[in-house]
């Protein structure tokens, strides 16, 4: 029995895991982690899950084994955003309280979405050059800057993701994502390719840009996560200083040393 | 107007892909992401202020991305994440960074204040959304159950 209950927190850890590393807000992964005990018949759940670190604790209620406490924490490290496996381990939970799954069955299904494949590299790529292109038509840039940061967000997105192969640190990649989209941009306009610098810039580093983690914290804060909101807000800010240093570290040198040619 | 949101539609699904949507509601949120987007420029014709405007067009977005999400049985956050982003701060968020480098205070506070409250706008237009729609869906079920106990 002890060792059931075990598994069955190792289980809604696992589910709570793959939500939070994933992008959910944690009061939707504190949700799942309490549906899925209460699906075990554990009435006694408390979580408590920020975005560096899950916490569960259970109380058995049994009168075996001298009503042990059993207690989980799961540290995050590292966190992206990616709504399938979020959406796929919210219909999981939804599936479990509805018809009855061992806990061997939940945890294969659940290792099988931890594992499920993103969209192929190519179409990522293409993905974040549409996506700062068009944006920057919104914010009301020319033919010419949609081309070239169409370009630039795409070689933005291929170094970004290379420099996260190496396991730097969020303010490295942000960085040189930033000093690329500067350099570029003032290429770009040099070769008569781009009219704004500005808007090529700002177009091209939205895929950088942490706007969902600011929103993010701010729903938190008003919602009383509190430290949670402390959490994304200083993320996102961390993100948003690196990658304005990147950009005002080569407009600086551009503007100060070559005279902005 | 219908290129505006042609344009917005084609950058939410371009971010929709970077956040790695499930394939079957790509479309689905770029249209929200287009007709939030949309609401946001109407509206800051009609009131002159990026506030109001990212409030109402994160309104949009939140009531579209519930009806959705009840409809297609899927999570809310998969429409809500890539259908605000055209409306996000993000170039206010760099301004404002860029001001702090720059050691331009004053423009740092007035775009760093503007920024938050535009995010704020959005975060408490898709919170209001949310607990409504639970608020109600609350007391429609215990309607139901009402019903089921009389009956």
């Amino acid at each position: 029995m002890h060792s059931t209950m075990k598994n069955i927190l190792a289980l809604a850890v696992y589910a709570g895991e793959i939500m939070l590393k994933n992008g959910a807000e944690t009061y939707r992964v504190e949700d799942t982690i309490i549906r899925i005990c209460h699906a075990y018949n554990i009435p006694c759940v408390e979580s408590f899950v920020t975005p560096t670190g899950i916490f569960v604790s259970i109380d058995p209620q049994d009168h075996n084994n001298d009503d042990n406490v059993i207690t989980f924490i799961k540290r995050i490290q590292i966190r992206t955003i990616d709504l399938n496996k979020i959406s796929q381990v919210n219909n999981f939970s939804r599936k479990l309280t509805t018809s009855y799954l061992s806990v061997e069955e939940g945890m294969d299904l659940l290792k099988k979405i931890d594992t499920l494949p993103k969209y192929p590299g190519l179409l990522k790529i293409i993905g974040a050059g549409i996506a700062s292109a068009f944006f920057g038509l919104l914010l009301g840039s020319t033919y010419n800057d949609f081309f070239s940061s169409f370009f630039i967000a795409m070689i933005i997105y291929i170094a970004v993701s290379f420099i996260d192969k190496l396991h730097s640190n969020l303010f490295i990649q942000n960085f040189i994502g930033g000093a690329i989209a500067a350099l570029l941009a003032i290429f770009s306009v040099n070769i008569d390719l781009g009219m704004n610098i500005d808007k090529i810039i700002i177009s091209s580093i939205m895929i950088l840009v942490p706007g969902v983690a600011i929103t993010n914290a701010i729903r938190d804060y008003i919602s009383g996560e509190l430290l949670s909101g402390v959490a994304r807000s200083a993320e996102a800010i961390i993100v948003a200083i690196s990658i304005a240093v990147g950009v005002g570290a080569v407009m600086n040198t551009w503007i100060y040393f070559l005279g902005g040619l | 107007m219908l290129l505006q949101f042609i344009f917005s539609f084609l950058s939410t699904l371009g971010f929709a892909i970077l956040f790695n949507i499930p394939k079957k509601s790509l479309i689905k949120a770029s249209f929200v992401g287009g007709i939030g987007w949309i609401a946001y420029v109407y509206s800051n014709e009609k009131f002159h202020s990026l506030i109001v405007a990212s409030f109402i067009g994160a309104c949009i977005v939140a009531i579209i991305s519930e009806i959705f999400a009840r409809k297609f049985k899927e999570t809310v956050t998969v429409f809500v994440i890539p259908g605000i982003i055209p409306l996000v701060p993000g170039a206010g968020m760099y301004y404002t960074m860029l001001a702090v480098i720059e050691k331009d205070f004053s423009r740092f506070a007035s775009t760093g204040s503007e920024t938050m409250f535009v995010a704020g706008g959005i975060a408490a237009a898709i919170l209001i959304i949310s607990s409504l729609t639970r608020m109600i869906f609350q007391v429609s079920r215990r309607k139901y159950r009402k019903n089921i106990e009389t009956h």
